[in-house]
């Protein structure tokens, strides 16, 4: 491992293992510009495959902005230049070849304020099956429907109202709908920023406990301000200070036997 | 630190004084706001009350009844009905003789003055009852005319009896006349036919506003269809699609310079453009609703661009995460929710095209038309055209007309803006 490592000068920079075994999502020298300002420096890292990692570090480090390289969510926003590669599954995502619509369906996202459609919650989740083409007819969509909500948690508690407002619901329970929303185009990998900043603290666990479930089928990756959330959803840590990768380990390491002087600054509450 | 912090004690004295002055600016900014609430209501309720009191003797006029002995050979002389036979007929000496057998005018000079009484529109008014009933013909029946528009005037007062005759608009000839058929209850004070089923007209009493409405219709059909689709698609280009740089912001800026623009210029335009350069007729709604739709173009565009930037941010995240494309996400998401927001804007271009005069000018829609136009390749005018037109006159009865025609356009805008409230009402629907 290490021979391979020694290609890539971040190692000077970040610290711990930046690599994976089964990697999916790899990202080499990544570097993100806002206009002129630098927001990503040269980081480096893999996603695993059916692996939970979490982004963690004070607020304006760029994690946040990193994760949306992932779907190429920053090409919506003008002034913003990704340089570097990321693949996916070696498939750069950036090549001019790529089309992010179908990137998108594979690299699904969750963001940090609840955005249901205004619509109903069945036509919410329907909504990238029926633009994708994924469902045969309305027995397979329901079928999708169904067990997306499912897998999101919220079935039980909408059955009876898929055709009320999506918008109705509570905090919590819309969250869990934009996760099922984004289930339902069966991605291979799920990008969550801050999915529970805006939430109470039971509805907070009820997206910890899915967050755990979902990590057997998909890969996830998570930004959180809370260190306790990553330490309890996520098997690595990643900790981003200033658009670098100081540390990447794995989550009971970065908690315990922080080996950077910045992570266990944030870690202990210096920092943050 | 300089200052040391008052103590709270003093500092909760000094809030307290200053209670007074602070309640009684509060107090101050409402009494404005209630006075100027008030004016407005004020010269509301004036302007309602002067358009309603002048405009609804408008849609009355003054009428004669006359037994009619419908002769079909002299009526109708080739018998079958066409307008060339109609109007080879003698129904205009027919109404005539009718009358005179009730006022027995003596000499030439009173026989010229009584067949003025019944208004000029006689002869039409019996091919009409002809045409859409053939079985009148062999009978005596009862038909009302219109009566002139300065017996009409003299009737409503407006025209004295004791004004010496030399320097009345009616003789005395005439008045006795009339006083000859209030006696027999032969005149009456009825819901004009002719103000909603006229056209232009020379004479004030059977001047009407159908052509102008229809050409209204017409004039806003045009406008809507070309400025709809154009406003909303440049604001769809514009806020989602267009990368913002140099050029949109000078388009930007000649938008919203555009907006402000005199209407009478866009007439100009239209008039060198289409009419000079391209040669389309003059006079046709077809012009004038390209003309309005370039003078309502800014209007929607900014208010769609304010609509589309409206609609929140995380929608788009939402569709673009999932995987939407640009179009998709513009027609499943930010058109939809856009909407409401954009019918506004349309409704007020639309609102301000209804009233337009000045550019209709320009391109010859004040052109005198008596038919109603069929399309939109017909010349005609529009309502604003004709009460401009109708101001213009001298007779007397063109006054009421003319107010009128106001109410009449004052209610077709409330129509129009009830509907499109209706309409944005229902898309409004917020989940």
């Amino acid at each position: 491992m290490s021979d391979k490592a020694n290609d890539f000068k971040t190692l000077d920079l970040t610290v711990g293992d930046v690599f994976s075994k089964e990697a999916r999502l790899k990202a080499r020298n990544v570097n993100v510009y806002y206009g002129d300002k630098k927001a990503i420096d040269n980081v480096t890292i893999d996603i695993g495959n059916k692996e939970v990692i979490s982004f963690i570090g004070p607020s304006g480090c760029g994690k946040s902005t990193f994760l949306r390289c992932f779907n190429r969510m920053n090409d919506t926003i003008d002034s913003c230049i990704v340089k570097g590669d990321i693949t996916i599954d070696d498939e750069n995502i950036y090549d001019k070849k790529i089309d992010v619509v179908p990137l998108r369906a594979r690299i699904g996202m969750v963001f940090q304020k609840p955005n249901p459609f205004p619509k109903s919650i069945y036509d919410n989740v329907a909504y990238g099956p029926r633009i994708h083409g994924l469902s045969e007819n309305k027995e397979h969509l329901d079928g999708i429907v169904e067990e997306s909500l499912k897998r999101a948690g919220l079935w039980e508690e909408v059955s009876d109202r898929l055709d009320s407002a999506g918008t109705g619901l509570s905090g919590g329970q819309q969250q869990r709908l934009c996760i099922a929303r984004a289930i339902a185009v069966s991605p291979e990998v799920i990008l969550m920023d801050e999915p529970c900043s805006a939430l109470d603290p039971i509805a907070t666990a009820k997206i910890e406990d899915l967050i755990h479930e979902l990590g057997n089928d998909y890969s996830i990756v998570i930004v959180t301000h809370s260190m306790q959330q990553a330490a309890r959803v996520s098997k690595r840590t990643a900790y981003f200070h200033l658009g670098k990768l100081i540390e990447v380990g794995r989550t009971k390491d970065i908690f315990t036997r922080p080996q950077h002087h910045q992570t266990e600054a944030y870690i202990s509450g210096k920092i943050g | 630190m300089t200052k040391k912090f008052i103590n709270p004690i003093e500092a909760s004295e000094i809030v307290k004084s200053s209670i007074k002055k602070r309640r009684a600016k509060d107090s101050r900014l409402r009494l404005y706001g209630r006075i100027a609430i008030g004016m407005a209501t004020c010269f509301l309720l004036f302007m309602f009350f002067s358009i309603f009191t002048k405009g609804y003797p408008g849609f009355f006029q003054y009428y004669v009844t006359l037994d009619i002995k419908f002769d079909r050979e002299r009526i109708d002389p080739k018998g079958d009905l066409s307008d060339t036979s109609l109007y080879e007929g003698e129904a205009s000496k027919i109404v005539n003789e009718s009358l005179f057998s009730i006022i027995n005018p003596k000499g030439r000079k009173a026989k010229k003055e009584a067949r003025k009484i019944v208004s000029s529109g006689k002869d039409v008014r019996i091919a009409k009852l002809v045409k859409n009933d053939p079985s009148l013909f062999g009978t005596v029946t009862k038909v009302k005319f219109a009566l002139d528009d300065d017996i009409d005037s003299f009737l409503r007062g407006y025209i004295n009896r004791d004004t010496p005759e030399s320097e009345r608009r009616i003789s005395d000839n005439v008045i006795a006349f009339v006083d000859k058929l209030s006696e027999e209850n032969r005149i009456s004070y009825e819901f004009s036919d002719y103000i909603l089923q006229g056209s232009a007209s020379g004479n004030p009493e059977m001047a009407g506003i159908k052509g102008a409405f229809f050409g209204s219709i017409l004039t806003l059909s045009v406008c809507l269809l070309i400025a709809f689709p154009l406003g909303v698609a440049t604001a769809v280009y514009l806020e989602e699609i267009a990368k913002k740089n140099r050029i949109t912001e000078i388009i930007e800026v000649n938008i919203n310079n555009l907006a402000a623009v005199p209407s009478v210029v866009f007439g100009i335009m239209g008039l060198a453009i289409f009419i000079s350069i391209f040669g389309m007729p003059r006079s046709i709604p077809l012009v004038g609703g390209m003309v309005l739709a370039l003078m309502t173009l800014p209007t929607i565009i900014i208010s769609s661009r304010a609509a589309i930037r409206a609609v929140p941010p995380s929608v788009r995240d939402a569709a673009y995460g999932i995987g939407a494309s640009k179009l998709q996400v513009i027609f499943h998401h930010v058109i939809p929710l856009a909407m409401p927001g954009m019918l506004t804007g349309t409704i007020i271009g639309m609102a301000q095209a209804l009233g337009e005069t000045a550019p209709l000018l320009m391109i010859g829609m004040v052109a005198f038309i008596v038919d109603v136009p069929n399309s939109v390749m017909d010349p005609g005018t529009v309502l604003p055209v004709q009460i401009f037109m109708w101001a213009d006159f001298a007779e007397r009865m063109f006054i009421q007309k003319t107010s009128a025609a106001i109410i009449i356009l004052l209610g077709f805008l409330i129509t129009m803006n009830a509907f499109a409230i209706y309409l944005r009402k229902k898309l409004e629907r917020r989940w």
